[in-house]
């Protein structure tokens, strides 16, 4: 009897020893697939952080921080019914949260449902005031909605929180065009293209729209001839940018987003392009001139970015290339006056005058060189070149 | 009532194993609190990421903070100190799965001067309080770290191994390294492992535009928000992340291996 009653307490003690642990080892799996999460959301291993974030909810469903993490992870995979899901579950959990409602609004706004991303961004407005992101995204669904007047109001709170947003003064811009209100629109299209990168092409159609309705076809004209330039652009970018991505060995290709690049002035985007150009050139046994142009084209870019040793190294290859390229020392040339190194400069762009004695801008460059270093006859003869050789290409043209 | 039972034996038992080792060992790291000199310096960048623009002056009056970032050992105090009065809060997460950490409270024994991690905001809050300080606000992380001088990291400009990051060669592959590993990495005011190790909970609520609008004098983040902000980087992010402008942020309510926290106090004669 006593020996029975021994077991049954020990036995009783058993039982929650036993619970307690089984606990304790959920919640270390829970930690584990969250840790694991993480590290691939850091990582960009979307399918990764999924299936981690989604393992550990299976086991602790009530964590509206992990849910958060996963919707945003599903919006950036473009899985907007997902995002609602786990965004709605979140938000039953915490109604009030700022940043789950934003991103709820902003999932909305993706699907064009623009009456259902009011509701969110409304409330993500009134309780946090100095929202900017909530304000900007509330004031396009209003000018999706054709709510002008509100979109004005919103938007011009936007702005105020952030001064340089382009694509705030666009939207407002638009706004003011629909409410006829056309020096507004004017210039806030103005403030988007000053603000906005290059190719920002919105504004310009926008200003054409603008300039066409108050009656300026000249001006309308002009505007819209930017915005078909710049969308000619964006749509050689967007065709680039899949064909290397479907043909990654098609060196046309590299070459045309290389060039489109260029042009839209994205020169930290245009390193690895180049680079990538060079070694298909190299494995596809192009010719020594195909090669030097793209370190021609890498050495511009360096310069651009003021980098002037990159910027010199490239140019060297090129001429190592192609000796007789006096485009090729006008570039070296360039590279070295901005290391600060004279004589090379000189000597360089010399070359290149010896190559191409007629293209005037190699003689500004050596008249510029010479007068910083105080020899004034020589940078008024080159200078007079310059003008010499002009005034030769303007008669031509 | 029996699991309640079960859990303070169990307490009890691992903090008499721990105590004698942890006495001895908490003596070790003299996590001393550096004068931050009252004082204008840059915080932000005009060329890094567009939640740090712009590079804008602030003064801030002076301060002090702590050389390292707060330990397993020290915590420990803190969580004994709780766990005693039978308060069962502000524990820090277990890691089984990851041994170069371990679980709590093993791991202030096994290593006491690791920092602490798997703490939330308000669990760094709370040791805080109960030191009788505060969390630094951002602006103040950023001057430790900065210094008067626009460094990139705590150490200068250059891209050397002087943190525990996720690059390799740093001495500490894959896991945290012990407080003030990294003696060439201190910043200008001598604070320790302000790159790398940990990201470090600061006291401000994150806000993308915060600095186009904040006070020029002592800013003390915006007043409501989601996220509060991380400093520094941890073992588990490539240096640029750890450089000492970058602005980092999660849910106060998170706890993960990667973040913990150090100390700041008000200097006393810059109250008056």
């Amino acid at each position: 009897m006593r020996l029975w009653l021994k077991m049954l307490v020990i036995l009783c003690l058993c039982i929650p020893i036993t619970e307690t642990q089984a606990e304790e080892d959920t919640h270390a799996k829970y930690v584990e697939f969250v840790e694991k999460g993480f590290r691939a959301l850091f990582q960009g291993d979307n399918p990764a952080t999924i299936k981690a974030f989604n393992s550990a909810l299976a086991i602790e469903p009530n964590h509206y921080e992990i849910l958060h993490y996963l919707g945003m992870i599903y919006a950036e995979d473009s899985s907007w019914n997902k995002a609602v899901e786990v965004y709605q579950r979140s938000l039953e959990l915490q109604p009030e949260n700022v940043e789950v409602l934003y991103s709820l609004g902003i999932v909305y706004f993706k699907l064009n449902q623009w009456e259902d991303a009011l509701t969110p961004l409304q409330k993500v407005v009134s309780l946090s005031q100095q929202h900017a992101r909530g304000y900007e995204v509330l004031g396009k669904v209003h000018v999706k909605l054709r709510q002008y007047d509100k979109a004005v109001e919103v938007l011009n709170k936007a702005i105020t929180l952030k001064p340089k947003a382009a694509g705030n003064y666009n939207e407002l811009g638009t706004a003011y065009l629909n409410l006829k209100s056309y020096d507004d629109a004017i210039k806030n299209f103005k403030k988007a293209i000053e603000y906005g990168p290059p190719d920002f092409a919105e504004p310009h159609f926008g200003l054409g729209t603008v300039y066409q309705r108050s009656g300026n076809q000249q001006k309308s004209r002009e505007e819209m001839q930017i915005y078909q330039r710049l969308q000619k652009v964006a749509a050689d970018h967007e065709r680039f940018t899949r064909l290397t991505r479907v043909d990654p060995d098609n060196l046309e290709g590299w070459v045309g987003l290389a060039k489109v690049l260029m042009q839209q002035r994205k020169y930290k985007r245009v390193i690895p392009v180049f680079q990538k150009c060079i070694e298909l050139a190299k494995t596809q046994n192009a010719s020594a001139a195909t090669i030097a142009s793209f370190h021609h084209g890498l050495s511009q870019t360096f310069i651009n970015l003021k980098y002037p040793k990159l910027a010199i190294n490239s140019a060297q290859k090129a001429v190592e290339l192609v000796p007789k390229h006096d485009l090729y020392y006008n570039t070296l040339g360039s590279a070295y006056a901005m290391m600060g190194d004279v004589q090379n400069a000189i000597a360089v762009f010399q070359k290149a005058v010896s190559l191409n004695e007629e293209q005037p801008y190699y003689h500004l460059n050596l008249s510029k060189l010479y007068d910083s270093i105080g020899q004034q006859k020589l940078a008024k003869q080159h200078y007079q070149a310059y003008q010499l050789f002009l005034s030769k290409q303007k008669a031509k043209k | 009532m029996l699991k309640k039972y079960r859990y303070f034996t169990s307490i009890l038992i691992i903090m008499c194993c721990v105590n004698v080792t942890f006495c001895m060992l908490a003596e070790e790291v003299n996590n001393e609190m550096i004068l931050v000199p009252a004082g204008t310096f840059t915080m932000g960048s005009n060329f890094r990421s567009a939640d740090e623009q712009p590079g804008h002056k602030v003064h801030l009056s002076g301060y002090y903070i702590s050389k390292y970032e707060v330990t397993n050992a020290e915590y420990f105090e803190f969580w004994r100190s709780l766990q005693e009065k039978g308060v069962i809060k502000h524990t820090p997460e277990s890691y089984s799965h990851l041994p170069q950490i371990g679980t709590w409270p093993e791991r202030a024994s096994k290593f006491p001067d690791h920092p602490v991690v798997g703490v939330s905001w308000q669990d760094a809050k709370a040791y805080a309080d109960w030191k009788g300080m505060r969390l630094p606000t951002e602006a103040e992380w950023e001057k430790a770290a900065r210094g008067y001088t626009d460094r990139i990291w705590p150490w200068g400009n250059s891209m050397l191994p002087h943190a525990n990051t996720s690059e390799e060669n740093d001495g500490f592959e894959n896991s945290i390294a012990p407080v003030g590993s990294f003696p060439k990495g201190k910043s200008y005011y001598g604070a320790m492992d302000m790159a790398g190790n940990v990201w470090e909970w600061t006291a401000d609520w994150y806000s993308d535009v915060y600095y186009l609008h904040s006070p020029k004098q002592d800013p003390k983040g915006p007043d409501v928000g989601s996220w509060r902000v991380l400093r520094g980087g941890s073992w588990i992010d490539k240096l640029p992340r750890c450089s000492t402008t970058f602005r980092f942020y999660l849910y106060p309510t998170l706890k993960t291996s990667f973040v913990g926290f150090r100390l700041a106090k008000t200097a006393e004669t810059d109250k008056k």
